[in-house]
């Protein structure tokens, strides 16, 4: 996911008249050609990466496996994880899909437009991201709680949930977006306006297909930050069952309730969710990014 | 005139970039717009697209007063330094694009698109993406792109500037050639003298925001308008009171003549078929000759030969303009 934000390849310089590509040759060499420092530095990835990720995921679904079949699907049977999970994925998915269009909105006006302020908006930015969640939670409470200086009694409902999500995930497209868009060459656009395109076609045609990778792996994270919030929500969803309760307090209810095979077996579950979602926007990204 | 910019003056902050400019483009021509770095023809070139706006002035384009015209609508084509490909779409694709935004008809684009990747000898590339081309190739794609819309004028910015030498006069070669072929008023924006010669029908010589000649490049060769023009489009010396080239000078190891020079050879330095001399005048003025390599050896200069120097008849002579080194 990440190597799609990475630049465009470098630059193949030969003749301009035999401009045939390199005959690749199949050599006798291995097709191990791991220096002694990068095997070490492989060596060392893979170990912390297993110690860290791999080894817990996979004790994950070994737990949730543990009670066989019967009691996984026993776990997702209850309706009341299922509307957990439904109420988590389409929220995540909604704010995610507000966070294509208002992050790429902000990145914008942070790279394009000059204004009193610029500065400070672009390190505002983060505070989202940085502010301890359960901190997050109390300050949205304060604006859309009860006795709301806005009106907004939100709490306690599902808009509770999409305000909390979309606070902590705000900066993942803006930031993903905003080094891409400083990057793009100012010429591109004069040669498609001296084309005839009019400014709308610039930006359908030629800014926005350079930026769907960065979309696509800030969406990304954003969608997987989102299904596994919890601290920024727990005060002002009110976690009702059926209402309001996301995966991971349903989780934690499991963990403390003893259920750890129950709790696996949902983890288990999300794990699919972001793999899939993640894959999928890969996917996506590079169909849109050859469409032209 | 296919273009005519009266009166154009553009500023940077403190910067003149443009300082009334007054020049007409012929029709059908390939005109360079040549001077140093930094002296106001690429700022003038994208005046003319419509890319930069004049502080004053008109830009009108067969006879078309376009000075108010957004680059959109004024039918240039422009190439750029670093061929501004679109790195997403194939090269099929770059060249159709014009095209396309016009909805003209699929079948007629494609045939287009053909064509003129014929044209530029890269029908064997259509299906790649620009970063899998050479620079000299992505330069060529940039070109069909850019006449794929059948500008009226097409408009080159230092085109050939990111190739290397051998690629440059190359490209230079085949431009001529091209347009040749498609006979559309082209301007190129160049610092290199050589290529401006070799390539340009006219020549428009810029420094420091002003036009300083316009001419053919024989004329501008054989009588530069001052001593900039000289000094742009070839090496000079000085020889006495008078600046002329190098290779301009008449070397003699006897006093034959009246009025030539005495000197001493301070240095001998052999390029190739060509021997670049300095000599060192009773007067103190250094003076750089350029003899063919026969020539030198036949005359037996080495280092310490004293020398008497004229100017060639028939060499392009003006008045020296730098009194400080006269005398």
């Amino acid at each position: 996911m990440t190597s799609a934000i990475l630049g465009p390849p470098a630059d193949t310089v030969g003749e301009p008249s035999t401009g045939r590509a390199p005959r690749r040759r199949r050599s006798a060499r291995p097709r191990n050609t791991l220096t002694p420092g990068a095997g070490l530095g492989l060596g060392i990835a893979m170990i912390w990466f297993s110690l860290l990720v791999l080894i817990p995921l996979i004790a994950i679904i070994v737990t949730a496996g543990e009670g066989g079949w019967d009691a996984y699907f026993q776990v997702l049977r209850s309706d009341q994880t299922w509307a957990a999970v439904t109420l988590t994925v389409s929220q995540a998915a909604i704010v995610t899909v507000i966070n294509i269009v208002v992050g790429t909105i902000i990145a914008w006006v942070l790279v394009r437009d000059q204004f009193v302020g610029k500065s400070l908006l672009n390190i505002i930015i983060d505070v989202p991201f940085a502010l301890p969640t359960i901190v997050a939670g109390l300050v949205l409470l304060s604006l859309y709680g009860p006795e709301s200086p806005l009106g907004l009694e939100w709490a306690n409902t599902e808009r509770a949930v999409m305000l909390a999500l979309a606070f902590v995930t705000l900066p993942f497209i803006v930031r993903t977006v905003q080094p891409v868009l400083e990057e793009l060459d100012a010429d591109v656009e004069e040669a498609a306006a001296s084309l005839g395109a009019t400014r709308g076609t610039i930006v359908r045609r030629i800014i926005l297909p350079s930026l769907t990778p960065a979309i696509a792996a800030g969406a990304a994270l954003s969608f997987a930050r989102a299904i596994s919030e919890y601290g920024s929500l727990v005060l002002l969803s009110g976690n009702l069952p059926f209402r309001t309760e996301v995966v991971s307090v349903r989780v934690l209810t499991f963990i403390e309730n003893g259920n750890t095979q129950s709790a696996a077996a949902l983890a288990s579950v999300m794990l699919a969710v972001a793999l899939v979602v993640i894959v999928g926007l890969d996917i996506a990204q590079r169909r849109v990014a050859n469409r032209g | 005139m296919s273009i005519d910019v009266t009166g154009v003056t553009k500023t940077f902050g403190d910067f003149v970039a443009l300082d009334n400019v007054n020049v007409s483009l012929p029709t059908g021509q390939l005109t360079a717009l040549l001077g140093p770095s930094g002296g106001g023809k690429s700022t003038l070139l994208r005046i003319i697209a419509g890319l930069d706006t004049a502080d004053t002035g008109t830009v009108s384009i067969e006879g078309v007063n376009a000075t108010k015209l957004p680059p959109q609508k004024r039918n240039v084509g422009f190439v750029f330094q670093h061929y501004a490909v679109f790195k997403h779409m194939t090269v099929a694709k770059n060249v159709a694009f014009g095209l396309e935004i016009r909805k003209r008809p699929k079948d007629e684009v494609a045939a287009r698109v053909d064509e003129l990747l014929k044209l530029v000898h890269l029908s064997q590339f259509s299906h790649r993406l620009p970063s899998q081309l050479s620079g000299g190739q992505r330069q060529r794609m940039a070109l069909a792109r850019a006449l794929a819309v059948e500008p009226t004028v097409l408009l080159l910015d230092e085109p050939f500037g990111a190739l290397d030498a051998k690629v440059r006069k190359e490209l230079r070669e085949w431009l001529r050639r091209l347009h040749d072929e498609v006979a559309v008023t082209t301007v190129f924006v160049t610092h290199d003298q050589e290529e401006a010669l070799e390539v340009a029908d006219e020549i428009v010589v810029i420094n420091e925001g002003r036009v300083e000649q316009v001419g053919s490049p024989d004329q501008l060769y054989d009588e530069p308008a001052n001593d900039f023009v000289m000094g742009f489009l070839g090496e000079v010396t000085n020889l006495g009171p008078m600046t002329l080239r190098p290779h301009d000078i008449e070397v003699s190891t006897a006093p034959l003549l009246a009025g030539a020079v005495e000197g001493t050879v301070s240095r001998v330095v052999r390029i190739g078929f060509e021997v670049r001399l300095s000599v060192l005048t009773v007067d103190g003025q250094e003076v750089m000759v350029v003899l063919t390599r026969t020539h030198s050896r036949s005359l037996g200069l080495v280092e310490a030969t004293t020398v008497w120097l004229t100017p060639a008849t028939g060499a392009v002579v003006i008045p020296s303009m730098r009194p400080a080194l006269v005398g």
